[in-house]
């Protein structure tokens, strides 16, 4: 590999994308860093370029990947739920930039490789399905934000095949960080949290900056297929919620639909994934990323939700106090 | 320390959140309390423990009855005589039962569950298949099961159990591991059941009384 790899990244609006830019700059195997996304991108960017393109504009996101000709795509660009769109945009903005810049990386002739960022609720947790299961279990996803990303891995391994290249997979369990919109961790930090009564099983988290380690790693290594990329260890949501001091309630059933109302109505949606996680659980077999990508996420489960309480919360300031 | 400061003490735990549940949501705390309140329900003893790698994963073949509590019984034994945490297969995966058996060590009953339990280090049971009309039999054991055991390549151990119904004294005996076939494929599995399901079958007759003493 040389210096002056071409690398696209798209989704480097969002927190993970930016920070997975900012890592790719640093890389004496990157020349080049390019980008597109729908927001501009939340860090400071030394060299990178970036352009900012709506999701549903395929022509000119077709046209910047073709001008840029990229060796690299780590394709970002999937929109969770309620994270940074609303769930009826989310799955069709995801397909629009996955056939967008995936299609036209697979036309581009120095493409080398392709990374693109999946989840583990690919799996799905239909009853009786693996607790824990590893890349060899067949995904059956039963949420919407799963099947959405396991369309995207097929188109994907459409586009690597035509352009004969490897394509990595990236399965993250929930991503947690203090600038990531995460309907997990807008949930967990309200001060009162729905929990189910009957299952509260358990789930798995990775913090942001141990999947943006994982997207360079697989961008530099080239590996083919899926690697789940999850933190060791799992905790309950009525675990979280004591962790972090807030008050459980425990729900058994048919009030759950009025809870998703109310927690919407504090700016923290329920969508059905998140739902799916706390009523079925959801964790995945992390161990081959360090076989395959030689990384390890630096935090335990535990360690990433404690650190989501320890965030600050935000200081509303009135014009004027900040000079004061 | 006391049991009722050992019971206060995983109270104040699990009041606090600060437990320990590993991803298929095993709870240590209330697997030690499964132990004791086993203890009352039944005298077990347990003979062979020492075949029980000490670390690493390792499948545990046992007979069951019908209906019987005979998971929670060998996971309850085996783990109290060798200190590891035995992972029971074949809850129902359904709210509250599934996950109440979760917390105590139990897991899906299916090979790729099984697999993964034993790439982790962990030590799961599974069953041979339950006879209903002679208890003294052994039923077949269940090759995809051990055919994960031969991909992850950890030992076998048969274990026998002999507990008549309603008895308070019961006894778990656990054999030496079973020799793998080296060669891979289908048959490797089979070939392994067969002996397992023999082992179990010597065991149960050995530590059982006599047939002619036997009723019907």
């Amino acid at each position: 590999m040389n210096g002056g790899t071409r690398v696209l990244v798209s989704g480097m609006g969002s927190e993970l994308g930016s920070l997975v830019a900012t890592l790719l700059e640093k890389e004496r195997w990157v020349g080049e860093v390019s980008g597109l996304d729908i927001d501009p991108p939340r860090r400071r960017l030394r060299s990178a370029a970036f352009h900012r393109i709506e999701p549903k504009d395929r022509r000119k996101m077709v046209e910047i990947v073709r001008d840029f000709d990229p060796h690299v795509v780590v394709h970002i660009a999937v929109w969770e739920p309620n994270a940074r769109a609303h769930p009826g945009d989310a799955a069709a903005w995801t397909h629009t930039a996955a056939v967008g810049v995936l299609g036209a990386a697979a036309e581009c002739p120095s493409l080398e490789h392709i990374t693109v960022r999946s989840g583990i609720a690919v799996y799905g947790r239909r009853r009786g399905a693996a607790t824990r299961p590893d890349e060899s279990v067949t995904p059956d996803p039963t949420a919407p934000f799963g099947r959405s990303l396991l369309e995207m891995e097929g188109i994907a391994r459409e586009a690597g095949r035509a352009a004969d290249v490897p394509v990595t997979a990236l399965r993250l369990a929930p991503v947690i960080g203090p600038h990531v919109p995460s309907p997990l961790g807008r949930l967990l930090r309200l001060p009162a949290v729905p929990v189910s009564l009957l299952a509260d099983p358990a789930f798995s988290v990775i913090d942001d900056q141990d999947a943006a380690a994982a997207f360079v790693a697989a961008a530099a290594r080239r590996v083919d297929g899926p690697v789940n990329v999850v933190s060791p260890g799992a905790i309950t949501a009525s675990q979280a919620v004591r962790i972090g001091g807030r008050l459980p309630l425990p729900l058994i059933g048919p009030e759950w639909r009025l809870a998703r109302i109310l927690t919407s109505a504090f700016g923290a949606p329920i969508p059905e994934h998140i739902h799916e996680l706390l009523h079925r659980g959801r964790t995945a077999d992390g161990s081959r990323a360090l076989e395959a990508l030689g990384v390890e996420p630096r935090l335990t489960t535990r360690e990433v939700v404690q650190a989501l309480y320890e965030w600050a919360t935000v200081i509303h300031l009135r014009p004027g106090e900040l000079a004061a | 320390m006391s049991p009722a400061a050992d019971l206060a003490t995983i109270a104040r735990r699990q009041a606090a959140g600060i437990n320990e549940i590993d991803p298929w949501g095993m709870d240590r705390d209330l697997v030690g309390v499964a132990r004791s309140l086993a203890r009352l329900r039944w005298r077990i003893t347990v003979g062979g423990a020492e075949n029980v790698p000490s670390t690493g994963g390792a499948l545990l073949v046992a007979n069951r009855r019908p209906l019987g509590a005979t998971p929670l019984l060998v996971a309850a034994a085996i783990g109290r005589a060798t200190e590891r945490n035995v992972r029971f297969a074949g809850i129902v995966d359904i709210a509250p039962i599934g996950p109440i058996l979760r917390r105590l060590g139990g897991v899906v009953a299916r090979p790729d569950e099984i697999g993964g339990l034993l790439r982790a280090g962990h030590v799961p049971a599974v069953w041979c298949q339950p006879r209903i009309t002679t208890s003294h039999r052994v039923g077949p054991a269940p090759v995809p099961y051990l055919a994960a055991a031969l991909d992850a390549g950890v030992p076998v151990l048969p274990v026998a159990v002999i507990a008549p119904p309603l008895a308070r004294r019961v006894r778990v005996d656990v054999g030496p591991p079973l020799r793998v076939p080296r060669r891979p494929g289908p048959l490797a599995a089979a070939e392994l059941a067969d002996s397992i399901r023999q082992a179990i079958q010597r065991m149960v007759d050995e530590a059982s009384p006599p047939s002619w003493l036997l009723p019907g």
